[in-house]
């Protein structure tokens, strides 16, 4: 029925050594300037995510520096109603209970008090405005982008490796072997394909949401968990296609023929020739995943609250930007967009490039 | 007339859709005499489940009852502090036999809402309909979240209950002994211990007398068929979209009590000059939709779609009240805000049974104190809350009965050093060097904290106190929940740490102070609290009606759970409600959850200015 | 033909099957205790117990699998945990909404596309083209929580052409006055990607021999580009249509939560966030089938449309 089943244009590989394919393959994005700017934002974000890891940068992210919602500096004067809220005492001015009576840490209070004397609590000053602006804690929202961008695309990338690997694996094993299992991988795959995407999200979602099982990989190994088992639908059907095609062709002949096992032929020699699709695959999930990872932090179901993501940033930034606020949901906003935009670039580049016949 | 028009035109509605199209098409070319009906549109922060009210716990649900149904009796709708007065009885009942026995009179010529299952007769309300509707609390096939209301309670009831289970038949016609309807009009209630409180049960919307034929009648679906004695009928349930309530023509009507009023209080006589001496209700139709996202729902009101917005988002305060007063652009639509102090509290409850956390000795004691004592509770208020909370002191709310404005304690105010010395003193120093603190013995440790998954405060909440407790040395992962499941978790004492609220059914501390009580450990006891002499005090207390000497055993109570500390103490918070120039007579009461009933619409100016 | 029809819907047995496996697996397995849920504000063990009962998860697994089939066949699938309501009631009552709002996102999507990329595609390799192509992009990379709450933000509020939220129980008036800036949004969020696949498409169509052919007669690129090109390139588009309209059916939940639509989608979230397991399962299954069904639909369609099509 599909197209796969069709085209049987045995045609010898051009490229038998990946090598000679990888080198050419570089030099065409090498001419293309698109993709090499591309190239560029994406390996700056991923040094920046880096420094942001190895804690060189954006490290003191949480320290509150500034006041609520500090202005940017460049609306340094504006007025900043949220940074002087004061809270109330509801009891007026009545002398403490005594508990020493009932209280089991009355014979220590002389020492606690003691202790509590020499212990300085110093209290730095906040600023009233900041670079691109505060959060409501006062943080800095360009350290908390810089830090959300690390799990964003932390949790972006392992899902795609995730979904490419289960893609490739059953990929490989439905289009080589066929018979028997490579229905079975097609009853499996057809099975997954036939519940609409956003809802195999949102089924996954729930069970693990409630899941005690799951109940120590809340959080961010439980979004990554989503995407990495309901995504590898796509790559699947691509790979399983490569290898009923490169099945057939001589130099995989050539190996059985020299005694290499199935599993030999599969990853050893097939697998190099078809890497350059699961690459392109790769980096388009990443794409895909970390703005699903924006739609599921947003639904309560993404990151723990003491670290933060650009789902995070705009689940937070959505009522601040009625109030005026709208610094933290153009820093989140923007750097999402261009890191996105350089990713899905990169990624048609690197298709034009490891495959030139299409355009 | 009118009213047929209208019911015509709902039939066909649901008919088909092209009826609906053309009804769409005629129904605004209609005559203007529509205007005169008075049509109400609000919002309401969730959805509703439905309407049964034996068989429902959430406020949404539980306001709309509030409506529909009768309570036998209710709270005086001006008086502050609140006053229980009777709604469909003759009086409200004194506790009798050392207040074991509570006997009410209901008033005759109470009739339910004409309903088709009535097939055209009229049906009165009757002392039966309200024991029909305490067995259904217990009746397991109606799984009431509120049957415990009636459990251990009632003499006879639970005996009952365990003889129904075993036989697997659940005898609505049963006898039992301490429930006892001694004629038409009369119903008598015995109780195993003594016990004030039982009145305020009485005073719930959803402790409400149903017909049993309206039950069975509808039995596929009860929520969807509420048939009650109230001012209102539910008229079209479009579920978690779209409640209509259409005033009950059968009605007996209402008046409002100006006995209690506050001559100084500005709401009370806006209130009686709108509604004084008017057969209440006023408002002929109310249109409420659930919209859960907070943006919507604040636009919505401020775009003049809805005629007021309860419980102002605290994120969009400053539009609103800045610094407390209207803002210029809500002085020009002559916008009003009703501030209301909540009979509630947040708080976060410790597990008393675990390892690290619980415990009573004085090193557990201690650590739970310290944890307090680094939790900056004035963040909490001015920058969760936007400062729309007060700090509490005690579990018990200002406004109750039995709170006690003079009770604060040092052990609940932010000091981050007095926190840092008693870790020290007690021994949680870090010993292997990574910078955090380890318990007493060496072992490192980590503490977890449960708060409630897509709500923005809560995870806000848990932000704040993994931060102070950082600044303190000390680690805590949050974890965020789905509701049901932090109910659940925390029911049976699998959380550590964990954060939730507490709104009052009725305006006793009693109310609040239970949840410590020890025997209630699986069922509201979720600190899993056990102190014997608390729980002496506790049963002390029941035994006594409100008094100075009551009082001063709740003052006893809130002196050991500052000590033992088995929970931190969160805020009582302070809700907003903003009005629209033409909602007339409007004032939210404490306890009930609408003000439908005593309200009235200014309809001319209403509709010169709001979206049809 | 209908051979072929017939053996299709044969082969959707085991897929229907193993969705259900999956999603039997997943929920009755995977998921935790239902009763747990369930219970209210204060309540006890024996109460749980009693819940548990009455939910039959007390009875072992290939029972409750049974139960599950039984409910799927008979279109049954009980009542909702969180409401009582009934699921079959739910779904029911939830498509219209989504399709008021989707059926017209999808044809506006498809005509402004198609328009779009056939344009594109007569002035390709231009800096127009690369200048659409790059916009196109970027707006695929802003995430579509960020365009509603800016555009509720904007157009609902600030410029005040349509209402915030809103729903009422007349079509007419949904899709006059409520339905308009979903829609649009929608669409707006759905065209770039569009575009750039139907671009695709018609490049693909462009070196194509029989193009080629076209213009060696000598007829002007635009009557190339309008006869043949198009022709031939609204079957992968109209493919590609038909792939994303089962998607249809759950609407978009962000749009349903943000404006107050009573759709599926927003009911499918609310019973995540509910653990209301029955519905999402209903949704699930029932959802797959309209999925295999639709894309049946579409390859005898494929099949009408370009006779070189065989039918495997």
């Amino acid at each position: 029925m599909s197209a796969v089943l069709t085209s049987n244009t045995t045609s010898a590989p051009l490229h038998q050594s990946s090598p000679g394919l990888w080198t050419l393959a570089w030099r065409r994005l090498k001419r293309d300037k698109v993709g090499m700017v591309a190239l560029v934002v994406v390996v700056f974000f991923l040094l920046m995510i880096t420094g942001a890891y190895t804690g060189l940068i954006a490290k003191n992210w949480s320290k509150e520096v500034g006041v609520s919602y500090a202005n940017p500096s460049f609306l340094a004067g504006a007025v900043n109603l949220e940074a002087k809220v004061e809270s109330k005492e509801a009891v007026a001015k009545v002398p403490y209970v005594d508990l020493s009576d009932i209280d089991p840490l009355a014979p220590r209070y002389k020492e606690w008090e003691e202790r509590t004397a020499k212990i300085k609590v110093t209290e730095t000053p906040r600023a009233e405005s900041l670079l691109f602006g505060g959060d409501k804690w006062g943080r800095d929202v360009v350290q908390k982008a810089i830090k959300g961008a690390q799990t964003s695309i932390f949790v972006g990338l392992i899902a795609a490796l995730i979904a490419t690997v289960i893609g490739t694996i059953l990929g490989a094993l439905s289009g080589y072997l066929g018979g028997r299992v490579g229905d079975f991988m097609e009853w499996f795959y057809n099975v997954f394909s036939s519940i609409p995407y956003i809802l195999l999200i949102l089924a996954f979602a729930a069970v693990f949401a409630s899941s005690p099982a799951m109940a120590d990989f809340r959080g961010v190994p439980m979004v990554i968990a989503i995407l990495g088992l309901t995504g590898w639908t796509g790559i699947y059907r691509l790979i399983r296609a490569e290898f009923i095609k490169h099945g057939s062709r001589e130099y995989v002949k050539a190996a059985e023929a020299i005694g290499a096992s199935h599993s030999r032929r599969m990853f050893v020699h097939i697998l190099p020739n078809v890497s350059h699709v699961c690459l392109v695959q790769l980096s388009q999930h990443v794409v895909q995943f970390i703005k699903a990872e924006v739609i599921l932090s947003y639904l309560g179901l993404g990151v723990p609250v003491d670290s933060v993501s650009w789902g995070t940033m705009l689940a937070e930034a959505q009522s601040e930007l009625v109030i005026g606020k709208w610094w933290q949901l153009a820093a989140a906003g923007i750097s999402m967009a261009i890191l996105v935009t350089a990713f899905s670039m990169l990624t048609d580049s690197l298709r034009d490039a490891l495959d030139p016949k299409i355009k | 007339m009118r009213w047929l028009v209208l019911k015509v035109g709902h039939r066909r509605l649901s008919g088909s859709l092209f009826a609906a199209f053309l009804v769409a098409l005629v129904l605004p070319k209609l005559p203007a005499h529509a205007v005169e009906k008075k049509t109400l549109k609000i919002a309401f922060r969730a959805a509703e489940t439905g309407f049964d009210p034996q068989k429902i716990e959430d406020r949404y649900s539980v306001g709309i009852c509030e409506n529909i149904f009768d309570s036998l009796l209710s709270y005086d709708w001006l008086a502050r502090p609140v006053k229980v007065v009777p709604q469909i009885v003759e009086s409200v009942p004194v506790g009798e036999e050392g207040g074991t026995r509570f006997t009410f009179r209901i008033k005759p010529g109470i009739y339910f809402a004409n309903d088709p299952i009535f097939k055209g007769k009229r049906r009165e309300l009757v002392a039966k309909d309200m024991e029909y509707a305490i067995k259904r609390f217990r009746d397991p096939a109606n799984r009431s979240p509120y049957s415990w209301l009636f459990e251990d309670r009632i003499v006879g009831l639970d005996e009952f209950v365990a003889a129904a289970k075993k036989s697997g038949k659940y005898d609505y016609e049963a006898h039992i002994e301490g429930l006892n309807v001694l004629d038409k009009y009369t119903i008598s209630f015995k109780l195993r211990e003594p016990d004030y409180n039982f009145i305020y049960f009485f005073t719930l919307p959803i402790v409400v007398p149903v017909a049993r034929e309206v039950v069975e009648g509808y039995a596929s679906d009860t929520m969807a068929h509420p048939v009650g004695t109230g001012p209102y009928m539910l008229k079209e349930w479009v579920r978690r979209s779209k409640i209509v309530l259409e005033k009950n023509p059968d009605y007996r009507g209402h008046t409002l009590e100006t006995r209690y009023a506050n001559p100084a209080d500005p709401w009370d006589q806006a209130a009686i000059k709108s509604l004084g001496g008017k057969t209440l209700p006023l408002i002929d139709r109310i249109e409420i939709s659930p919209i859960e996202e907070e943006q919507p729902r604040f636009l919505a009101f401020m775009n003049h779609e809805h005629d007021y917005l309860e419980e102002t988002p605290a994120v969009f305060i400053d539009q609103i009240l800045p610094n407390g007063k209207l803002s210029p652009e809500m002085q020009k639509r002559n916008i009003r805000a009703f501030r209301e102090e909540a009979p509630e509290i947040t708080y976060d409850s410790f597990n008393l049974d675990d390892p690290v956390v619980g415990g009573y000795k004085p090193e557990n004691v201690g650590f739970r104190r310290a944890l307090i004592l680094a939790h900056d509770r004035s963040q909490e208020i001015s920058i969760v809350r936007r400062g729309q909370a007060i700090a509490a002191q005690s579990p018990v709310p200002p406004g109750l009965i039995g709170f006690d404005p003079t009770f604060h304690a040092i052990e609940q105010e932010f000091n981050p050093a007095r926190a840092k010395a008693m870790l020290d003193m007690l021994g949680y120093v870090d010993k292997d060097g990574d910078g955090w603190r380890d318990l007493p013995d060496g072992k490192p440790f980590r503490l977890t904290y449960k708060y409630r998954a897509t709500e923005d405060t809560a995870r806000q909440l848990a932000e704040l106190w993994a931060k102070c407790l950082a600044d303190v040395g000390i680690r805590m992962d949050a974890v965020a929940v789905q509701f049901a499941d932090l109910l659940k978790d925390r029911k049976v004492g699998k959380y550590q740490v964990s954060g939730v609220a507490w709104t009052a059914d009725y305006p006793d501390a009693q109310n609040f102070l239970q949840l410590f009580y020890g025997p209630n450990t699986n069922i509201s006891n979720d600190a899993r609290f056990k102190w014997p002499e608390y729980d002496r005090l506790y049963n002390q207390s029941l035994k006594l009606p409100d008094s100075p000497e009551r009082n001063k055993i709740y003052r006893e109570m809130n002196r050991i759970l500052v000590v033992y500390a088995p929970w931190r103490y969160g805020v009582h918070r302070i809700f907003n409600h903003i009005l629209n120039p033409w909602v007339l007579g409007y004032k939210k009461h404490p306890i009930l959850f609408t003000s439908f009933k005593y309200l009235d619409i200014d309809a001319v100016a209403q509709k010169a200015v709001m979206q049809q | 033909m209908g051979a072929y029809i017939v053996r299709r819907l044969w082969q959707m047995i085991p897929t229907l099957a193993g969705v259900v496996l999956l999603i039997f697996f997943l929920f009755n397995w995977v998921g935790g205790d239902p009763a747990l849920v369930l219970a209210g504000k204060i309540t006890n063990a024996e109460q749980i117990e009693n819940i548990r009962k009455q939910l039959g998860v007390d009875q072992p697994y290939w029972y409750q699998l049974w139960v599950f089939v039984k409910q799927i066949v008979t279109f049954d699938f009980g009542r909702s945990w969180a409401t009582n309501e009934a699921v079959s009631n739910i779904l029911i009552t939830r498509v219209g909404p989504t399709l008021t709002i989707m059926i017209p996102v999808l044809l506006l999507e498809t005509m402004i596309g198609v328009v779009l990329a056939i344009g594109v595609a007569y002035v390709r390799g231009t800096l127009t083209d690369r200048a659409i192509m790059m916009v196109c992009t970027v707006a695929m990379s802003i995430s579509f929580l960020v365009y509603i709450i800016v555009a509720q933000y904007i157009f609902g509020f600030q410029l005040g052409w349509f209402p915030v939220q809103g729903w009422s129980d007349s079509f007419a008036k949904n899709i006059v006055t409520y339905a308009p800036l979903p829609i649009m949004l929608a669409v707006f969020v759905g065209l770039a990607p569009a575009l750039r696949l139907y671009r695709s498409f018609f490049l693909d169509e462009v070196n194509q021999d029989y193009v080629r052919t076209a213009r060696a007669k000598g007829l002007g690129e635009k009557t190339v580009m309008m006869k043949h090109v198009l022709r031939n390139a609204m079957i992968p588009i109209l493919t590609n249509v038909g792939i994303s309209l089962p998607g249809i059916f759950v609407g978009s939940f962000l749009l349903e939560t943000f404006f107050s639509i009573p759709g599926l989608g927003r009911e499918i979230l609310t019973a995540v966030n509910r653990s209301d397991f029955p519905v999402i399962k209903a949704a699930t299954v029932y959802l797959a089938v309209v999925t295999m069904l639709v894309n049946l639909a579409v390859d005898v369609l494929y099949k009408a449309v370009d006779p070189r099509v065989v039918l495997k």
